[in-house]
């Protein structure tokens, strides 16, 4: 009797437990980025921000009445790393929808774990890769900023536009296949645009010293110079060049830093060229950044965050549009037929179909320090590329 | 410029192994952390910089002293081995918490004191950024100093002793565990000088430690306990570096100092000014 009445206990404590968030319960996302290592800085901010923006859609009841769990995983940039990740995130987590937010060395192996699991792969403040561009893979998306040879094709226009003499071009990419794959491109591209090209340096990452690199572009007399790679060799070869007493233009990819770092150089010959609005602009979605970044205490500058931010405006789009219950294939069919207004954080809305997991049209601005006002000044507005 | 931050990093590499025949690899992550600690006493002293460099120097001392008491001392007696992983545990130790403090974000530690990297035109018209500058004498400096302590100094004289016979030495009276402490804090505060110049220069962040790395094989070519084989070894290290940068291709400078070390391995293991019985020993 006494047994009979324990094991009846325990069945209604086991009952009354409560039961850990299932997968079913919640839409469970995954991602795994480089939030530390050597090109965190350039990711990081980008996932605090999608943190931050997940929790405020959690905080306002969810999406169609269910909470998003997001999960984070490190992979310090190391393919080995994002692979166990990814294993993790897909076999452990159940998740519905997988986000990349690293170098382009991790892609192989996430790439193809989603691919095995037949899971979407949005890749949100790392590259976009030609996989989302028409004909798109399937089950890869994209809402970074930065894109490979649309990024030249709209940094060339633009110097081309500039420029009041012959242009000799000195370029910089860091020593990883995206950028040293967008650098070889721009420099046939600008060949075939009337400039030339005089000198290409391929900067490994660790670089302690930059002015060898520096001196190379100087000796060939390059009066414009364009580095499209992280943040620290783009600056850190300008840097050199400036001490070096070069006074030529310099164009670079406006990255999360770019702003602060404008700011920081004052140098008015200095462009970055993006396709992200600049904070300086003051539009609301940017003092609701500033407002939730502060709120939520983050250590990164809310001026970092719109990367991270538009990703979160896409994913609550998307598994809006996924209803209820969810699986990974339909996320990847609601998001496969998709439109996000941006609010003005990009120069119009991201829109994928069912072959285009990029946006129909890629948008640029170009800013810069003006010296004369002391401020970060919008040297050209909007103009855009269609994406074929 | 790049041969006089080899020299300083690697100098702390050998400071370390002459001592206590131990390979610091995280030495690299020690020197970052002096760096980000210019971050804390830039805040204290904006404004007097030399101040804030000398206050974040002093605490890269006492965090090479703490590390030995409170962790290296425990691999007293163990194997070398066990010791090396200690330190490649610190290392990653030591990554994490510089991310949880200060985040992944680039810090500029000269904007925050408020003083100018301006440039410097030498004799012949060449240029030097004016923390770069101060580098190279740092380093011209820290050399000269530790030379003569070495070889005069009371206690640079122990650490001479506790590194050739630890048990002779100990015998004699000489406190091991206070030399190797002053070892691991000089070692720990040439290192920091490198980072907090390096940060005063061209900025700080995660890719650092790395750069720390990159300052090892030269100390290897030089031979790992030698002070001057350092020097030299960074010399040989960086001309090659840069002379294949400026000449065949630059990718080539990444694997440049490890392609000099097992050239270097392959002739001469112990290094150009080692000594054949230490390397043995390893």
């Amino acid at each position: 009797m006494r047994r009979r009445a324990l094991g009846a206990a325990l069945v209604a404590f086991a009952l009354a437990l409560p039961v850990p968030a299932a997968a079913q319960d919640v839409y469970t996302i995954g991602l795994t980025g480089a939030l530390t290592g050597p090109p965190a800085s350039t990711y990081a901010p980008a996932v605090d921000a999608l943190r931050i923006y997940v929790d405020r859609v959690n905080a306002a009841g969810g999406v169609n009445g269910k909470k998003i769990n997001l999960i984070l995983q490190d992979d310090s940039a190391q393919p080995g790393k994002a692979a166990a990740n990814a294993k993790k995130l897909i076999a452990q987590d159940n998740v519905l929808l997988m986000l990349n937010a690293s170098l382009s060395s991790t892609y192989a192996p996430v790439t193809a774990e989603a691919r095995q699991a037949n899971v979407p792969l949005l890749f949100a403040s790392s590259v976009c890769p030609p996989t989302v561009y028409p004909p798109a893979d399937p089950l890869q998306f994209c809402t970074t900023a930065f894109a490979a040879s649309y990024d030249s094709r709209a940094t060339l226009a633009f110097i081309k536009e500039t420029a009041k003499e012959p242009v000799k071009l000195g370029f910089s990419a860091m020593a990883i296949p995206i950028s040293r794959g967008e650098i070889d491109f721009a420099e046939e591209q600008s060949k075939g645009m009337g400039m030339t090209p005089v000198a290409k340096e391929i900067i490994p990452p660790p670089t302690p010293d930059y002015t060898p690199f520096a001196t190379k572009i100087k000796d060939a007399e390059a009066n414009w110079g364009y580095s499209w790679a992280p943040w620290v060799t783009q600056v850190r070869t300008l840097e050199s060049l400036r001490r070096l007493d070069w006074k030529g233009n310099f164009v670079a990819w406006a990255h999360l830093e770019a702003e602060g770092e404008l700011a920081r150089l004052k140098d008015g010959q200095f462009y970055v060229v993006g396709a992200n609005a600049l904070f300086q602009d003051n539009l609301p979605i940017h003092a609701e950044i500033r407002e939730a970044a502060k709120k939520a205490g983050s250590q990164y500058p809310a001026e970092q965050m719109a990367e991270g931010w538009i990703a979160g405006m896409v994913i609550e789009a998307a598994l809006k549009a996924t209803g209820w219950p969810a699986t990974p294939q339909k996320v990847a069919d609601a998001m496969s037929n998709l439109k996000v207004d941006t609010r003005g954080l990009r120069g119009g809305p991201i829109e994928w179909t069912k072959d285009n997991h990029f946006r129909t049209r890629q948008y640029y601005r170009v800013y810069r320090w003006d010296t004369g006002k002391g401020a970060i000044a919008r040297e050209k507005d909007w103009y855009a590329f269609d994406v074929k | 410029m790049l041969a006089s931050i080899y020299a300083l990093i690697a100098c702390g590499y050998v400071l370390v192994y002459r001592v206590s025949r131990v390979l610091n690899l995280a030495h690299g992550e020690l020197m970052m952390l002096g760096a980000y600690m210019l971050m804390l006493t830039a805040t204290q002293f904006s404004g007097y910089w030399p101040v804030a460099i000398a206050a974040a120097a002093g605490l890269s001392l006492l965090t090479g002293v703490l590390v030995y008491l409170f962790l290296m001392r425990k691999m007293t007696g163990e194997m070398v081995l066990a010791a090396v992983l200690t330190t490649v545990a610190l290392g990653i130790l030591l990554r994490g918490v510089m991310v949880l403090v200060w985040s992944a974000q680039q810090q500029y530690p000269a904007q925050a004191l408020h003083v100018t990297n301006s440039s410097i035109v030498l004799p012949g018209g060449a240029r030097i950024s004016f923390f770069s500058m101060l580098l190279v004498l740092t380093t011209a400096l820290i050399y000269g100093a530790l030379l003569a302590f070495l070889r005069f100094g009371r206690w640079g004289i122990r650490m001479r002793a506790a590194g050739q016979s630890p048990l002779l030495a100990a015998q004699r009276g000489i406190n091991l565990h206070a030399v190797y402490a002053l070892a691991w804090g000089l070692s720990t505060l040439t290192g920091a000088l490198a980072g907090i110049l390096i940060a005063l220069d061209s900025g700080l962040d995660q890719t650092m430690a790395t750069i720390g790395l990159k300052a090892f094989p030269a100390a290897l070519v030089g031979g790992l306990d030698s002070l001057a084989g350092a020097l030299v070894g960074s010399l040989v290290v960086a001309a090659a570096e840069v002379l294949l940068i400026h000449y065949v291709d630059p990718l080539l400078s990444e694997v440049v100092p490890f392609l000099v070390l097992i050239a270097m391995l392959v002739v001469r293991p112990w290094g150009l000014f080692g000594t054949r019985e230490e390397l043995d020993r390893v």
